[in-house]
């Protein structure tokens, strides 16, 4: 009977330390992003499109969809780098899968299409 | 007798392990936040009154992670700082006492985060970091704080992230090849943006969304030691 206490509330406390699974899966993104706000170069930028299209491509998280911002932030890349098709795409995108966007991606887009 | 005793050492060390004291509950502590129930989240640039000139990036990039996590929608962080900069927002430190409702027409936020780095400072004998930063999260509805913490964090960079085995080094090996010296303060950041908002009332998009208010929340000051394995 002891043991099982015993056994239990040690599998409790093991439980309650252990990093549970995420919404999301990111990626490298904090360090590319990092690189990016830093820099702003050639590099960095296309080292932040290619964690955008790995996190795009790949989602381990629990939810299994793209997580909040990153089409619209990697739609926002293409568009700086004069892919202005592929980027409006990316930020419809954002507003399908978010819908909660819309009212600052619809601005962003008819800027845009002015 | 000793049942008793040995459940009560038990509870007490389960209790320490992980969380902070405290008796509030975060329904009490956070009441606007299940008030509002807030969506979307715009990140303020971060406020630096450190001496570190590179804090506000370490910051600025590591803390949609925690808050999408949590199951908020977190506004575009690039697109979004673009729209600031044009608009000539970007300064935060304007908008701490300011109405923030045109936040809420353009961005479609319903709550604005404000970080303040109040202390980044190196020590010169370890590999330690001590950080002492603000976090204010604002309703663009009523300019009402309906989530704030203020803690001290004393980040150990010499601890490897040990116990995760052999899969663990060869993360941390593939991660050292890839990045610069900056990871080790981005991580600082990382860490300091994943305990304070542990304690954040569930978002939308995350289970248990709304029911999460009899949890107890996470003292408003605290001081921790972190490293990097916590997660």
């Amino acid at each position: 009977m002891n043991r099982i206490l015993l056994a239990s509330l040690g599998v409790l406390l093991f439980m309650g330390c252990v990093p549970q699974q995420t919404l999301y899966s990111w990626n490298n993104y904090e360090t590319t992003s990092y690189n990016y706000l830093k820099n702003s170069d050639e590099k960095s930028t296309q080292e932040l499109i290619e964690t955008y299209k790995k996190i795009i491509k790949k989602q381990t998280g629990i939810r299994k969809v793209v997580p909040p911002g990153v089409y619209a932030d990697y739609g926002f890349l293409l568009l700086q780098s004069d892919m202005k098709v592929e980027g409006m795409a990316m930020l419809q995108k954002e507003i399908e899968l978010y819908p909660e966007s819309r009212i600052f991606i619809e601005r962003i887009l008819k800027i845009l299409e002015e | 007798m000793k049942n008793i005793f040995v459940i009560a050492v038990l509870a007490l060390l389960f209790a320490s392990a992980c969380a902070p004291i405290s008796t509030i509950k975060k329904s009490d502590a956070y009441s606007g936040m299940y008030a509002e129930k807030p969506v979307s989240i715009l990140l303020m640039p971060p406020i630096n009154r450190s001496t570190n000139v590179d804090a506000k990036e370490y910051f600025h990039s590591t803390l949609s992670i925690p808050l999408a996590n949590a199951g908020y929608y977190v506004i575009p962080t690039f697109l979004s700082m673009e729209i600031l900069k044009k608009e000539s927002a970007y300064d935060s430190e304007l908008f701490l006492d300011a109405p923030l409702a045109k936040f809420g027409e353009v961005f479609g936020a319903d709550l604005a985060v404000f970080t303040i780095i109040h202390k980044w400072d190196k020590s010169g004998i370890a590999a330690k970091v001590n950080v002492e930063v603000e976090y204010i999260l604002k309703s663009t509805k009523t300019n009402e704080i309906l989530y704030t913490r203020r803690g001290e964090v004393i980040y150990d960079a010499s601890i490897s992230s040990g116990g995760q085995g052999l899969l663990g080094a060869i993360v941390d090996f593939t991660a050292s090849a890839i990045n610069t010296a900056a990871t080790k303060y981005v991580d600082v950041a990382r860490a300091c943006n994943a305990y304070t908002f542990k304690d954040l009332p569930t978002g939308i998009y995350k289970l248990g969304y709304g029911n999460d208010g009899n949890e107890i929340a996470g003292l408003n000051l605290y001081r921790i030691q972190l490293n990097k394995s916590y997660r």
